[in-house]
């Protein structure tokens, strides 16, 4: 499967970014990192370009958030995206919060999947049980 | 009227410089205390130098900083920038360089120096009379480090290797390389006037898994580009890496062939200086531990034979340090230098041999880029893979190549990607490494050696 990832936004916490683009490989998948400092429509833009199953949006520094409520409205612009798997991932808030009020949240914003604060193999295990429920 | 001094005449031509005074800066240049020149004090000075880091966004904030670190006995003292103005973004640090003035709350987190010009900053440096480094992360500095110069800052850190590939993610590279020329020309002159602008470069880079030879390649190449264009003062660095022998093999071997280098391009006269960082990764949370961590590099910086030291806080995992603490880490620094007699001379000629074969087939293969001019090649190097710094953001570097540390916590090379690693020497850093794991395994490796220190 093809997975399209990066970090959102005026964001350059490049480790996490690299760590996720060697694990989605071992695991199988073709990635196409976009790495960080990316904005919404180049996350769009190379999902319809490389036909990508999945869009792993990652952030470190909070600003998710902002973004995020811009989701609904750009993803109507683009056709046939509706099969696309979304995934969030990452520190999803400035400051402190509690992810039984984040995650209810960001999947109001689109998201199938969505990862505060989880560490990097518990998510990538998600996401398959994830697939693997839906092609059932 | 050459193009230098052209180009100097329009990047000094600004809404953002209050009439620049090129006679008057020389004749201040020429005529200033040989206190403020850290080229002088390298060369008098028997004792390691102490910097910390620091810079807030008001004038008095800036100054009440540097009585605490006079007082804590500082050596040098830090001038660090607004990221504002390190993206060459005046407009914005003057805006909120008057919203901290107004509402004592700091909207800047450094000193924006361009906005305070060189007239005011002046009369702090020289008040102070102490040598001043320039701290920023700006890939174009022309009119920062002019502005610096007319302050009385003789030392300017950064490099368009090392001030790029950790901090940007597309500023071009090619236009940074030409935008450090001007600088470095801009040093070389000044340097004829008075003791020498001395030019540092920024070691550490991401900080995260970097090995020693990819380090020590950019440099020495920031070191040749430097003095090829004049300058005469020069320091090399790196950062504390989480094993002790790696730090010091890359000291001795750093200083080895920094000469090597410069007597190479027929700069053997030049002065290089060997400035350490105290650990630049992930802190504890821990502020006693932390005041651990910091001695502790404060040891293996005089194992190494630092000439100079860059601190840390003890509130470096809390966010912006106090100027309570920044001065406190000086002070400690300063006892434990002081308390250090007797340090034993440690030699590993093996791990010598190999770092030394890597950085010269790093080294060769640049050179033999088919490029005309030394920056050329090293952008070309950059380009293909030639040199591959792990974790840089910026669109340009390959991220091929893959570190671990072995079971003595040293950085090893797994994958080398383009980077011409010798067949020998690449043998030997696997060969100190488990290989067997998997992929996952080997990442929560990488996790936990990023974080050894937390």
């Amino acid at each position: 499967m093809k997975v399209v990832t990066g970090v959102v936004g005026n964001d350059i916490h490049v480790v996490a970014n690299r760590l996720m683009e060697l694990s989605l490989h071992a695991r199988g998948y073709e990635v196409f990192n976009l790495g960080v400092n990316t904005y919404l429509e180049e996350f769009f833009d190379a999902v319809v370009e490389t036909g990508a199953d999945i869009l792993l949006i990652s952030s470190l520094n909070g600003e998710a958030e902002g973004w995020s409520r811009e989701i609904k409205p750009l993803k109507a612009k683009y056709k046939n995206l509706d099969d696309l798997v979304m995934m969030i991932g990452g520190n999803l808030v400035v400051g402190s919060g509690n992810a039984k009020d984040i995650v209810p949240r960001y999947k109001n914003y689109g998201f199938d999947l969505v990862c505060h604060q989880v560490d990097l193999n518990t998510g990538l295990n998600s996401l398959e049980a994830f697939i693997k429920e839906r092609n059932k | 009227m050459s193009l230098l001094q052209e180009e100097r005449e329009i990047i000094l031509s600004n809404e953002h410089v209050d009439a620049f005074d090129f006679a008057e800066v020389a004749e201040f240049v020429k005529n200033a205390s040989k206190d403020l020149f850290i080229s002088h004090h390298f060369r008098k000075k028997n004792k390691m130098l102490v910097q910390p880091r620091g810079g807030f966004p008001t004038y008095k904030q800036q100054f009440a900083l540097y009585e605490f670190f006079v007082d804590a006995n500082v050596d040098v003292l830090p001038l660090t920038i607004d990221s504002n103005t390190r993206l060459n973004d005046y407009g914005t640090a003057k805006k909120m360089l008057r919203l901290s003035e107004e509402n004592d709350m700091d909207m800047l987190n450094g000193y924006p120096l361009v906005t305070h010009g060189y007239r005011t900053t002046r009369k702090m440096i020289t008040h102070f009379n102490k040598p001043v480094s320039l701290r920023h992360g700006t890939p174009d500095a022309r009119l920062l480090i002019e502005t610096a110069i007319a302050s009385g800052i003789f030392e300017i850190e950064g490099g368009p290797i090392t001030y790029l590939l950790p901090y940007s993610k597309n500023f071009p590279l090619d236009k940074a390389f030409l935008y450090w020329k001007y600088v470095e020309r801009v040093c070389a002159n000044y340097s004829k006037l008075n003791e020498p602008i001395n030019r540092e470069s920024f070691g550490p880079l991401t900080a995260t898994l970097v090995p020693p030879s990819i380090t020590i390649v950019i440099q020495l190449l920031e070191m040749l580009l430097s003095l090829e264009e004049g300058v005469t003062s020069f320091s090399v660095s790196f950062s504390q890496q989480g094993s002790m022998m790696q730090d010091i093999v890359t000291g001795t071997v750093i200083k080895k062939l920094a000469k090597y280098y410069a007597e190479k391009i027929d700069c053997g006269d030049a002065t290089i200086n060997l400035v350490y960082h105290q650990w630049m990764g992930a802190f504890p949370t821990n502020k006693d531990f932390a005041e651990q961590l910091i001695n502790l590099s404060t040891v293996i910086a005089s194992m190494v034979g630092a000439d100079k030291i860059i601190t840390k806080t003890r509130e470096e995992a809390t966010g912006i340090p106090t100027k309570e603490a920044n001065a406190k880490t000086v002070a400690d620094t300063q006892y434990t230098l002081r308390i250090l007699h007797g340090l034993p001379n440690v030699v590993d000629e093996e791990e010598e041999e190999i770092l030394t074969l890597e950085v010269h087939a790093i080294m060769e293969a640049v050179f033999n880029d088919s490029a005309d001019t030394l920056w050329r090649k090293v952008f070309n190097s950059i380009k293909n893979g030639v040199i591959d710094v792990p974790f840089s953001p910026h669109i340009i570097n390959h991220n091929e190549m893959i570190t671990v540390r072995d079971a003595r916590k040293n950085i090893r090379i797994i994958e080398k990607g383009n980077v011409p690693i010798p067949e020998r020497c690449f043998r030997y850093e696997r060969s100190q490494c488990d290989l067997s794991k998997d992929t996952t395994s080997i990442v929560n490796d990488i996790i936990h050696d990023i974080g050894i220190m937390q």
